[in-house]
């Protein structure tokens, strides 16, 4: 059944591959046709304006001026587009950890069932349901200075506690990365439950039988099986807090002046409020290809743990020759 | 300290914990809610009233129906626009989806039984949902007005229908990759084609997975606002850019409209989440939790 022609195959069997070929051929051409209409355009107009210098003052885009790679050296020695670099590191990198310690400590704290198991479940995964932006304009209520939070913080620890979460430039950013750790910590919460939930009995078993302390087993024993599992909900969170506009944009846009400028809110500005579509267009360009590093190499990262799971439990699908 | 005991205190311990988490994760969505049914004094007064008092519904009939004998002039948004954004959002989620869903499961089919993808490519397609839209949304609506397709249905649903691809693929995979293939090999047998095998055997044994597969990626559909925001403009609004115009307007904070319309776009989202959620852990594993 496999679609690679082998050296010694019989005319059935041929006939066989090639129809497969067919079938997957009629499967991929629409998909790769989309594609090609869709994306290719775009990656060439993007490479395009970052080649030549064109804003919306000018005329027509295809008469912009080529420039050849100065748009690159503007984006590459401009200390705003460095510091974007920065706070976007930052604040995925806070907030994947924030997310993934908070998950894993819910997970491993409901791994036995008890009353009241399903309740906290759901509540745990509703902050994931709510539209980012709600998320926001949510924020934006509950943090104004004299607002519900500091009230409430304030009764409860009896001393006065007022920080401005949304107009002091130093706290901005950790405002957002605690806006972005709610959010999303369901997240981490579920995959990691799964996890857990799916760790084989056997080796824990026997480390018990063995004598190990509950603290070594799970160090020794539970933390390596878990590892493919933890590696999925850094490597995707981290991916997804790079990207995140929506409540960045609606609750604070960049501001208190930078504090919370993050890559896609400078982009974002740059194009469309200061409307500089090329230079725009060259930063997008260097981001995407800084993102496309950090996605392969998450990718191969996930393939290895993938294949070392496949080696353990047999691959989930069979090959296709065995059927 | 006797086991009992200890076991007592490990109980309060955990709950403790866990009751703070959800105090934290509650509270924000108990203000909206609260908000939405507040009177326009208690928005924003000091100090913050907890509970609304009297309740009231003016917000609701405001922003969803255009009640203005409900508003105070101040406040009155008179169309009844969110409700038009409620149904494009409908119509544009259903659509992206239920074909993201269909061609996901026909490519998974492919790959799950004839590897028509390699798990590199299976890999490499993630790219389409990994790769941040900030990066692509400029040139993209660029080429669409060159093309007519902003600010069109068709154009939001083929963005929408490519970034939520590889989800479909992936989750709908693990699903057909537990069907037994026995029953397929009988079909084969008594000649039916591949695709009469996939749409009459595989694809209806798997239909609760389709629909778990459907409802998660319309969670994500319907949220989505970097890539509306920009390639629609006034025909085709979706309901977080619609939520979006109530910040900034002339008319300062309108905390209690938003509210309202927060709630409105939210209970969707949370019931068709909380329908699926034993399924959500597999839309984000990509196979690599095994049970």
């Amino acid at each position: 059944m496999t679609p690679v022609l082998e050296a010694s195959a019989s005319p059935r069997e041929l006939s066989r591959a090639r129809a497969v070929a067919r079938f997957k051929w009629c499967i991929l051409a629409p998909l790769v046709a989309l594609m090609a209409l869709l994306l290719l355009p775009v990656l060439f107009l993007q490479l395009y304006f970052s080649l030549h210098q064109w804003t919306v003052y000018l005329g027509s885009w295809w008469e912009a001026e080529y420039v050849g790679l100065d748009l690159f050296a503007e984006v590459l020695t401009d200390p705003r587009f460095g510091w974007a670099v920065v706070r976007s590191l930052a604040f995925a990198t806070g907030s994947t950890v924030g997310c993934f310690v908070i998950g894993f400590a819910l997970a491993y704290l409901m791994r036995a069932p008890f009353r009241g198991h399903a309740l906290y479940y759901v509540v745990f995964i509703l902050p994931m349901l709510t539209v980012p932006v709600v998320v926001a304009y949510t924020a934006e209520m509950l943090l104004y200075q004299s607002g519900p939070i500091n009230d409430l913080i304030s009764r409860l620890a009896g001393v006065e506690f007022k920080p401005a979460w949304l107009t002091n430039p130093d706290i901005a950013l950790f405002t957002v990365t605690l806006l972005e750790i709610w959010n999303w910590t369901p997240f981490s919460f579920i995959i990691l439950t799964a996890g857990l939930a799916a760790v084989p009995r056997e080796p824990v078993e026997a480390a018990e039988i063995l004598g190990a302390s509950k603290w070594r087993i799970f160090w020794e024993v539970e933390l390596p099986l878990l590892r493919p599992v933890v590696l999925l909900a850094l490597v995707l969170r981290f991916l997804e807090a790079m990207a995140e506009f929506p409540k960045t944009w609606a609750l604070l846009q960049g501001g208190p002046g930078t504090a919370t400028e993050t890559l896609p809110i400078y982009i974002f500005l740059t194009t469309w409020q200061y409307f500089e579509i090329s230079k725009g267009a060259a930063m997008s360009y260097l981001v995407m290809l800084m993102m496309i590093a950090i996605v392969l190499a998450a990718i191969a990262l996930l393939r290895r743990e993938k294949r070392s799971l496949d080696a353990m439990y047999g691959a989930a699908a069979p090959a296709a020759g065995a059927a | 300290m006797t086991k009992s005991n200890r076991r007592r205190i490990a109980s309060l311990v955990r709950h403790g914990l866990l009751g703070l988490w959800a105090v934290i994760a509650f509270f924000p969505i108990y203000w909206m809610v609260a908000t939405s049914f507040k009177p326009d004094t208690q928005w924003f007064a000091w100090p913050p009233v907890y509970f609304p008092d009297p309740p009231t519904l003016a917000n609701y009939l405001n922003v969803w129906f255009g009640a203005e004998q409900y508003a105070s002039t101040q406040y009155a948004i008179s169309s009844q626009k969110p409700l038009v954004s409620l149904g494009n959002s409908a119509i544009i989620a259903t659509a992206s989806t239920v074909l993201a869903v269909l061609a996901g499961s026909v490519i998974a089919y492919g790959v799950s039984r004839y590897r028509i993808l390699s798990e590199a490519r299976m890999f490499q397609l993630l790219m389409l949902r990994m790769i941040p839209p900030i990066v692509v949304v400029a040139p993209l609506s660029l080429y669409y007005s060159a093309v007519g397709l902003l600010d069109t249905f068709t154009g939001l649903i083929l963005v929408y229908f490519l970034t939520s691809l590889p989800y479909a693929v992936w989750m709908t995979k693990s699903f057909i990759d537990e069907v037994p293939r026995e029953i397929e090999q009988a079909a084969e047998i008594l000649g039916a084609s591949r695709w009469r095998t996939m749409f009459e055997i595989v694809l209806p044994l798997i239909r609760s997975g389709l629909v778990a597969t459907f409802l998660f990626i319309l969670i994500l559909t319907w949220s989505e606002y970097l890539l509306a925001l920009i390639i629609t403009k006034t025909q085709v609004t979706t309901v977080p850019i619609e939520l979006s115009k109530y910040q900034g307007s002339t008319e300062g904070r309108v905390y209690g409209r938003q509210a309202a319309l927060a709630v409105g776009i939210t209970v969707p989202l949370m019931i068709v989440g909380l329908i699926i959620r034993r399924h959500l852990a597999r839309g984000f594993s990509f196979g690599m939790v095994r049970r």
